[in-house]
């Protein structure tokens, strides 16, 4: 036990300072540079090794192959270059960091946002078939985050049926599908009913993602969702004037 | 009567290896020692600057860096970069934070001043003038030489520490307030007393002076 102390000491007294400086600004180690000369000034990292955040370490992710990481690259960009710099600057996004499997205390999950380190971990091999509509979800969430007074949760909730209510938690819920519903009575999705904040993420994420025709039969055939959506519209207006779906 | 004894071939050979071997010592341990011996020092006076206005003079151990300043792209953090040096408040000031070959970082003015080191805070402490607010709107290029303020985690927390980089950040665009960029002066940065294995630096070198030029 001594002789690994002792061996283990002597390669830390013998391993020179490297200064990360990827670590250094968002906290997250084995990421390297994949990108950073966007248009809007994203910087795109990736996961050369599998990492573990928080204090509890309950955040992993795995590095992805190459291969992937091509492919959902060129989607993540081409959905995230429809925001300008202004936009990422105001709801305090900057970094995208790409690996595969995410998880928090073992739920697998699509994307963690968090808008004080100015980065959004992306699992790129989340459900592949609402992936894209998903990089935008989750962009919600960062600005969420970031504008927590101007997205009132309890004004939201006025919205729907005086009968209705959210689950406790966006994973206490065994109804997470992601299929956009044929009738939608208030909600695009299942996962919409878990909490008001996933419903804001999944409504945004709609308007981003469905052509203005589509959301203009939503709009006259859903009057909670006609609501939901100009109140999302409205508050983007207060963060960005300048933002248009 | 005493006999002189010759000295053989080989003792003779021993007694001039001796004594080079003696000279070369001697002249090893001054070289080694003298870390600045192949920095050029560069007087500020010789070159005709396109703003002297703009242009301060770091004085370090092995000589001058030459920083121009750009009060276009951060006026409030030049201000106060300028206030500060023209107090002189950065003489004597620590470069207590230095990783070889990357980055430079002095200006602790509360507990890195000389005689007054105080190593347990070193790197946390304040001028006394309150913080400023992050300019980190327009562009700027973070290349090779780029002089920025230091900052706590948090933006609009910029005081008077400030960084010189030793070779290009471009991640650094963004998120730290650029103040200006060394013209001269690169090598004399790169001797500054570094730790293989710390960022922070035990017995550390100092500024010997900060001026404007003008």
């Amino acid at each position: 036990m001594n002789l690994i102390r002792a061996i283990l000491l002597l390669i830390i007294f013998f391993t020179p300072v490297k200064a990360n400086t990827i670590y250094n600004l968002i906290k997250i180690p084995n990421l390297e540079i994949y990108e950073i000369n966007t248009k809007n000034k994203l910087k795109y990292f990736y996961a050369v090794r599998p990492f573990r955040l928080g204090t509890q370490k309950n955040i992993v992710c795995s590095n992805p192959n190459k291969k992937d990481l091509e492919i959902k690259y060129k989607i993540i960009h081409k959905n995230l270059s429809r925001y300008s710099y202004d936009y990422l600057r105001k709801i305090n996004l900057k970094y995208i960091v790409m690996c595969k499997n995410l998880s928090i205390s073992e739920l697998y999950t699509a994307g963690i946002p968090d808008n004080v380190m100015k980065t959004l971990i992306l699992d790129i091999k989340f459900n592949e078939n609402y992936f894209e509509r998903v990089i935008h979800h989750e962009v919600f969430h960062v600005m969420h985050l970031q504008h927590k007074k101007v997205f009132n949760e309890e004004d939201w909730i006025k919205f729907n049926n005086s009968n209705f209510k959210y689950a406790e938690c966006s994973t206490c819920t065994k109804n997470i599908g992601l299929e956009q519903y044929k009738e939608t009575k208030g909600f695009f999705t299942e996962y919409s009913k878990s909490t008001a904040s996933e419903d804001m993420a999944e409504v945004y994420s709609h308007m981003i993602f469905l052509k203005k025709k589509e959301i203009n039969q939503i709009r006259k055939s859903d009057p909670i969702l006609d609501n939901k959506i100009s109140y999302i519209e409205n508050k983007i207006k207060k963060i960005d004037s300048s933002f248009t779906f | 009567m005493i006999k002189k004894i010759k000295a053989s071939k080989s003792e003779k050979f021993i007694f001039v290896f001796l004594i080079l071997l003696g000279i070369t010592t001697f002249c090893t341990y001054y070289i080694v020692k003298n870390k600045c011996l192949f920095v050029k020092n560069i007087d500020p006076k010789n070159i005709t600057f396109k703003k002297p206005n703009n242009i301060a003079v770091l004085n370090a151990p092995c000589g001058n860096v030459i920083i121009e300043l750009y009060p276009n792209i951060s006026p409030n953090a030049v201000q106060r970069f300028v206030t500060l040096i023209r107090s002189n408040a950065y003489e004597n000031i620590a470069f207590h934070r230095v990783i070889e070959n990357k980055l430079i970082q002095a200006g602790d003015l509360e507990f890195g001043k000389k005689g007054n080191l105080d190593y347990g805070k070193i790197g946390t402490g304040k001028s006394g003038l309150g913080t400023i607010k992050s300019e980190i709107e327009n562009n700027f290029n973070y290349t090779k030489g780029s002089v920025g303020l230091a900052r706590t985690f948090k933006n609009d927390t910029e005081d008077s520490q400030f960084f010189i980089i030793l070779q290009d950040e471009p991640l650094f665009e963004g998120e730290y307030t650029p103040v200006g960029r060394v013209l001269y002066g690169l090598e004399v940065l790169k001797k500054i007393k570094y730790e293989r294995r710390s960022e922070y630096i035990l017995r550390p070198d100092f500024i010997n002076s900060f001026k404007m030029l003008n």
